[in-house]
């Protein structure tokens, strides 16, 4: 009987916070006196001319221009309204055609000379709705664990951004160590989170540690020896510091996960055999450890691996349509992600034989059930 | 030699190593999935329709990641099965919510490696994002679901007995963990993958309202969204799955 009132009070609390999380959507809506830019929302659109354009590469474009009635939310200027031209193609790789009910990001000039011009669109409410969907779905069906992965997340973002601010104050001089030390308190934290204080959260840590430190080695020694040919640092994006301490830094980072989760899973099954066969051998953790290892490993390469590739799509298909061979295009788009896979994927496997081998060894002769 | 050649051959003298002939199909299924990957892009940029390509290819990449995996016949059939509906589901959330949120293509940030490109290539970029999304998510799908339909086959293979709704709550528990694991996965992807992006932000001083409408910064926080929610979807779906097929096989006369 406890038991049901407990469980009913645990769905009206999820059912609340969903709801909740709903009308926080909602909300997004109705947010532009929170932004310090000028939004405004448009109320009425119409087409003025469109015209077929061609590239020197033969691609063939519809290029349209579009009247966009706007009409101010917040600040000064609220209420006024402006008029707008717009400029879109069918592509749409850097501009979008606007429809009435869209909320905008524009710039009111303050001298009466020049136009306005329309910055960008507001995104919140539909990122808002999505992270409300996900977050939803988690509650739905994981209760209380979900709202603890979410809390870690949350941790994990503060640290992130107290790295990055570190990062910029001492102008990226000590990355690897900054970062380095970084992802040491990552996998602490989360695996706390996840399994507790305890002996099987310092084994699950230490094969996460070696099982990264080992790929680290070997990727660096294999750099060396091939003197990075073929790791087009030039190629990436978004740098603002020196790209290869970066790049280094990235990779751990990304595959840092994948490796927790390949060793909490591994150490877990491991010590629930040990506890329903508590005179098992040592030789024979080890052997099963492998033997759960060897399946887990290969999805999970994939998983990183189609993570880190997608990311390109965009820009390998603008290198194609002008007029770049597979070759040259490859390389100043996918090596780095191939690059950054491969060596979560040595990580990976790596850490099977380290969690094997650890828990074999630091398990207790008894499991407390 | 090419550093990627040499680490690829490492790794997969790795996986050899440790995972014996389980090991040696994984890292083939590796390079079949980055062959079907590139072989996507130069099909869209041929000019087949994004949506299409996308269908095909993620059937293909599902059907390999899966049965290459998973040797247990009775496990891989339905987590294929399962991973092809959560596609199509998601793909009902992802089509609607790129054409909402309009995060596709490039942004001011990029400006620098869009010199002296032509822009206008005729190829619908938010059909592109839609495609990325999807194919992104493919592989968290395929984990958790072959996860799932092992652990339940293995607890069928022990208890051809059991009920169908012991199945369904032994399959929400074992769920449960892979949730919470890939979860990390997912999330430190992410952070790995887009540090510099981050860099970029923090010392242009963006604010935090121009950072959650970044189209960049929208378009990523979206894919792994889009991962988890498959993730979820994957867990109940893969345990129907499996129990229609005890159910059917329960029915059956023995033979």
């Amino acid at each position: 009987m406890k038991q049901r009132i407990k469980q009913r009070r645990g769905w009206w609390l999820t059912l609340t916070v969903v709801i909740l999380g709903l009308l926080a959507v909602g909300l997004t809506r109705v947010n532009a006196g929170w932004y310090r830019q000028t939004v405004a929302v448009v109320t009425h659109v119409q087409r003025e001319n469109r015209t077929t354009t061609t590239d020197e590469f033969r691609n063939r474009d519809v290029s349209t221009t579009q009247r966009v009635t706007l009409r101010v939310l917040n600040h000064r200027q609220r209420g006024r309204v402006y008029h707008v031209k717009n400029v879109y193609t069918a592509s749409g790789a850097m501009d979008q055609a606007y429809r009435r009910g869209n909320q905008v990001f524009i710039r009111i000039p303050s001298d009466h000379h020049s136009s306005v011009a329309i910055q960008g669109l507001k995104r919140d409410t539909a990122l808002a709705f999505v992270v409300w969907l996900a977050a939803a779905l988690l509650l739905l069906i994981m209760r209380f664990s979900g709202l603890m992965a979410l809390l870690s997340v949350g941790l994990n973002a503060a640290l992130f951004y107290a790295a990055i601010q570190i990062d910029l104050m001492t102008n990226g001089n000590h990355v690897y160590l900054l970062f380095g030390v970084l992802a040491i308190v990552f996998a602490a934290l989360t695996l706390w989170l996840v399994l507790g204080w305890g002996r099987q959260m310092a084994v699950t840590f230490g094969a996460t540690m070696a099982g990264t430190l080992c790929a680290l080695v070997i990727s660096l020694t294999v750099f060396a020896l091939t003197h990075e040919r073929g790791v087009t640092y030039e190629s990436m994006q978004y740098v603002t510091q020196v790209p290869r301490p970066l790049f280094l830094v990235e990779t751990i980072l990304g595959s840092l996960g994948a490796v927790m989760d390949e060793s909490t899973d591994i150490v877990a099954s491991l010590f629930q055999l040990k506890r329903e066969r508590p005179d098992i051998e040592n030789g024979q953790v080890f052997k099963s450890g492998i033997q759960i290892g060897r399946s887990i490993m290969g999805p999970l390469i994939n998983v990183l691996f189609l993570i880190f590739m997608a990311e390109t799509f965009a820009m390998t298909l603008l290198y194609l349509r002008n007029g770049n061979n597979w070759g040259y295009t490859f390389t100043m788009n996918m090596s780095l992600g191939m690059v950054q896979s491969l060596i979560s994927g040595i990580g990976i496997v790596l850490a099977i034989p380290v969690a094997s081998w650890l828990a074999s060894r630091l398990m207790p002769k008894e499991v407390a059930a | 030699m090419n550093t990627i050649t040499v680490l690829g051959l490492v790794l997969f003298l790795l996986m050899t190593l440790v995972g014996g002939k389980t090991g040696a199909t994984a890292f083939l299924s590796l390079i079949f999935n980055f062959g079907l990957l590139f072989f996507a892009v130069v099909l869209i940029s041929w000019g087949f329709p994004p949506m299409g390509v996308t269908l095909v290819i993620g059937m293909i990449i599902l059907a390999f990641t899966i049965f290459f995996g998973e040797d247990n016949e009775l496990a891989a059939k339905p987590a294929y099965i399962a991973a092809l509906i959560v596609m199509v589901g998601l793909i009902l959330v992802i089509f609607p919510v790129e054409h909402w949120i309009m995060a596709q293509g490039f942004s001011l940030e990029d400006s620098e490696d869009l010199e002296g490109m032509s822009l206008s290539i005729g190829v619908s970029f938010v059909g592109v994002a839609v495609t990325e999304a999807v194919l992104s998510t493919l592989g968290a799908i395929a984990e958790a679901g072959i996860a799932i339909a092992a652990g339940l086959s293995e607890i069928i293979a022990q208890h051809p007995q059991v009920t169908t709704k012991r199945l369904y709550i032994d399959g929400i528990s074992i769920g449960k963990q892979i949730i919470g694991t890939t979860f990390n996965t997912l999330f430190f992807g992410f952070f790995g993958g887009f540090l510099a992006l981050f860099i970029w932000f923090a010392s242009l001083h963006y604010s935090f309202g121009s950072v959650i409408n970044n189209k960049i910064f929208v378009g990523e926080v979206l894919m792994i969204l889009f991962s988890l929610i498959g993730v979820i979807l994957t867990v109940p779906v893969t345990t129907w799955v499996m129990t229609l097929e005890h159910r059917k096989a329960g029915n059956e006369p023995k033979r």
